[in-house]
């Protein structure tokens, strides 16, 4: 238990960044979750804490003592890998006893420790299995058992859960959370399984291309995306692109002025979140842009019902409303007008993203 | 394995496939290696005097004369002790090979893998002509060793036993190393690195995590390396001298006196003393893997 550090961590392969420039602070007992598409560096930035990978600059810390140069087995981190990695030959309670034998510890003390381990994950009767006779669910919980045994500074998991079906996943996803929270162990967690992240994360940071695109609580990265990509990658958005004309104001590429809550200038997207839209028979009052427009797609999804709204034909939105009356539903070719709040969600225009 | 454990409708149909699979391999054993061993075992129960030969009978004796005469016991208890040492050595030095080789992933994986294998292409007699001008003692590692002041008399390594075990090394490495490679190549990276975060050393995780899943390849190299060592010939025979004897070379030898019986007997010895410390080699990992 301990406050993790990344000060500008960066991982060089050849020419190609892994990760650059990542720094993070995670405070004692926090979990942060690491988020991001499949090949952002979020693996690297883990092994870098594990010392599993060499960083090409940058620091780790651990609780305050600069650990970058220390080999993984004096690191004092639990990690959790994606194939539980149990040891073949041991049994259960053996492989959560690793750890206290690596430490030394006596073996009354430890025997207690590990039956204390696997009373945390429920499976003190199985302490005499071998890991093949386990299902996944179990592994992976006896991993976690091991990770936690000998109560390391800081517990890593990389995508500890995606080989599990997702009911298990569920259960499990809140089991970790519980005890995380009851053993207040600093914890990073690795995953791009989106609602994964979005449930159990006290903050979570975006990553792309190797580098830490926006760290905050959920709130943060839903209410107020930092760019463009994070805007499309937490939830989801419809955007506008066109160019900033004048304060707050921006023209879209199909003609439309559209009023936001933030100043910019040039090319910019502006980000709505589907909820956030409205859609009448009327323009709608109250909201600081209302357009008219043509019901181009009607996505049923049960309570929730998806309109994507056509404004002219470089501009689309995407309304989400409410299944309170399926007869009043717009249907493919009404007119009908969309209105939205001023949002701050408007970002320069992003070279590598599509609007 | 699937041909076997094949249940069903479908198992009749899988087992007679098997048979006809295994079937001519089986005949081949049957009437090339089984045959003349039953022969020779006959031989070996046969009675031997110098001018008349082979003489028909059923009698212990040649067994009894290998386990009583100072000569054949001296050549046993060298046998044993070279094929116990070799097989240690191999071990220790193949084994840290065979995991480089292992782990290793970029294009010099292959280039290694070729440099363990070119060695079986050259046969064990050419081998040993080529250690013999080394270890002679006007040979490159005398004469090296005196150049460089380390020693001062020529050594002679040539038609010791230190060179028959360098020998026998040097043939069966490659056995030991591509037997270990397999079976460390199985074993997940992601073991390795989980004993790593748990605090084990390099060292302690060979220990408590390689060396133990390993260990049934290991018994498989160990066993495979024993047997090759208990039955050289050439490498005793050119690196050993008129002087070193070794078992395989023993029973040539009594051929040419025309003792069959003599020979069977040795041969016989040979046969069985691989087989019980390799059934024990066996045995004793298979324990050990329980536990
Ligand atoms: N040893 C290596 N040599 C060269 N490139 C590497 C190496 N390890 C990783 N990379 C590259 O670094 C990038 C980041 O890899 P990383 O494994 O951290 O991604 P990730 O975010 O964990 O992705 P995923 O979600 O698919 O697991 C990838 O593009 C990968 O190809
Ligand atoms: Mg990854």
């Amino acid at each position: 238990m301990a406050r993790l550090e990344l000060d500008r961590l960066s991982k060089r392969y050849g020419d190609f960044h892994a990760a650059r420039d990542v720094s993070l602070d995670v405070a004692e007992g926090e979990f942060l979750v690491l988020l991001g598409p499949s090949g952002c560096g979020k693996t690297t930035t883990l092994r870098m804490i594990a010392g599993f990978v060499e960083p090409t600059a940058g620091t780790v810390k651990i609780g305050g003592r600069d650990v970058t140069t220390l080999p993984p087995w004096k690191r004092n981190t639990g990690l959790v890998f994606q194939n539980y990695a149990l040891f073949p030959h041991l049994t259960v309670g053996q492989n959560v006893a690793f750890g206290l034998e690596m430490r030394k510890v006596a073996k009354a003390e430890a025997d207690a420790k590990v039956l204390d381990a696997l009373k945390l994950v429920q499976l003190d009767h199985l302490i005499d299995r071998l890991p093949r006779q386990l299902s996944g669910g179990q592994q992976q919980r006896v991993a976690l058992a091991r990770a936690l045994a000998f109560r390391p500074d800081v517990l890593l998991l990389d995508e500890p859960l995606s080989n599990l079906d997702a009911k298990l996943r569920h259960d499990v996803r809140v089991e970790i959370r519980s005890l995380q929270q009851r053993l207040g162990i600093t914890t990073v967690m690795v995953t791009h399984d989106q609602e994964e992240a979005l449930t159990m994360a006290d903050r979570l940071v975006v990553m792309r291309d190797g580098a830490v695109r926006q760290i905050g609580s959920q709130k943060d990265l839903y209410e107020r995306p930092a760019d463009h990509f994070v805007a499309d990658f937490v939830g989801r958005s419809s955007f506008l692109s066109g160019t900033m004309a004048g304060d707050a104001e921006m023209k879209t590429a199909g003609g439309l002025t559209v009023r936001c809550a933030k100043s910019l200038s040039g090319p910019a997207v502006m980000a709505l979140r589907p909820e956030r839209v409205y859609v009448g028979r009327e323009p709608i009052s109250g909201q600081d842009n209302t357009f008219p427009g043509e019901v181009e797609f009607v996505s049923y999804l049960g309570s929730l019902i998806d309109i994507h709204v056509r404004l002219s034909p470089q501009d689309r939105v995407i309304a989400q409303v409410p299944n309170h009356d399926s007869a009043a539903l717009p249907a493919v070719g009404d007119t009908v007008h969309v209105g939205w709040a001023a949002t701050p969600a408007v970002f320069p225009a992003d070279s590598d993203m599509r609007a | 394995m699937a041909a076997v454990t094949a249940e069903g409708p479908r198992g009749g149909r899988l087992v007679l496939s098997a048979t006809s699979l295994i079937g001519p391999a089986t005949v081949v054993v049957a009437l090339g290696v089984i045959g003349p061993l039953l022969i020779l075992f006959r031989y070996s129960l046969n009675d031997f005097d110098p001018r008349m030969l082979m003489i028909d009978a059923l009698t212990p004796k040649n067994y009894i004369e290998f386990f009583t005469d100072p000569y054949f016991l001296a050549v046993f208890f060298v046998t044993v002790r070279v094929a116990l040492m070799t097989t240690v050595i191999c071990l220790i030095l193949g084994f840290p090979l065979a995991y480089v080789l292992a782990r290793t992933q970029t294009r010099f994986k292959n280039l290694l893998l070729i440099a363990v294998v070119v060695p079986l292409f050259v046969g064990n007699a050419v081998r040993a002509a080529g250690w013999m001008t080394l270890f002679g003692s006007r040979g490159f590692l005398s004469m090296t060793l005196m150049d460089l002041g380390i020693t001062t008399e020529p050594t002679e390594i040539m038609f010791t036993e230190t060179a028959v075990i360098i020998g026998i090394i040097a043939v069966n490495l490659p056995y030991m190393v591509l037997t270990l490679q397999s079976v460390l190549e199985g074993i997940n990276r992601n073991l390795e690195e989980a004993a790593f975060s748990l605090g084990a050393a390099p060292l302690t995780m060979v220990r408590r995590v390689l060396w133990p899943m390993a260990l049934p390849g290991i018994a498989a190299g160990g066993i495979l390396t024993f047997i090759l060592a208990m039955n050289a010939y050439a490498t005793p025979v050119l690196l050993g001298g008129p002087e070193f004897r070794m078992m395989a070379p023993v029973i040539y030898s009594q051929f040419q006196l025309n003792n069959w019986p003599s020979a069977a007997a040795v041969a016989f010895v040979l046969m069985g003393t691989t087989l019980l410390l390799t059934i024990a080699a066996s045995v004793a990992t298979r324990q050990r893997f329980r536990d």
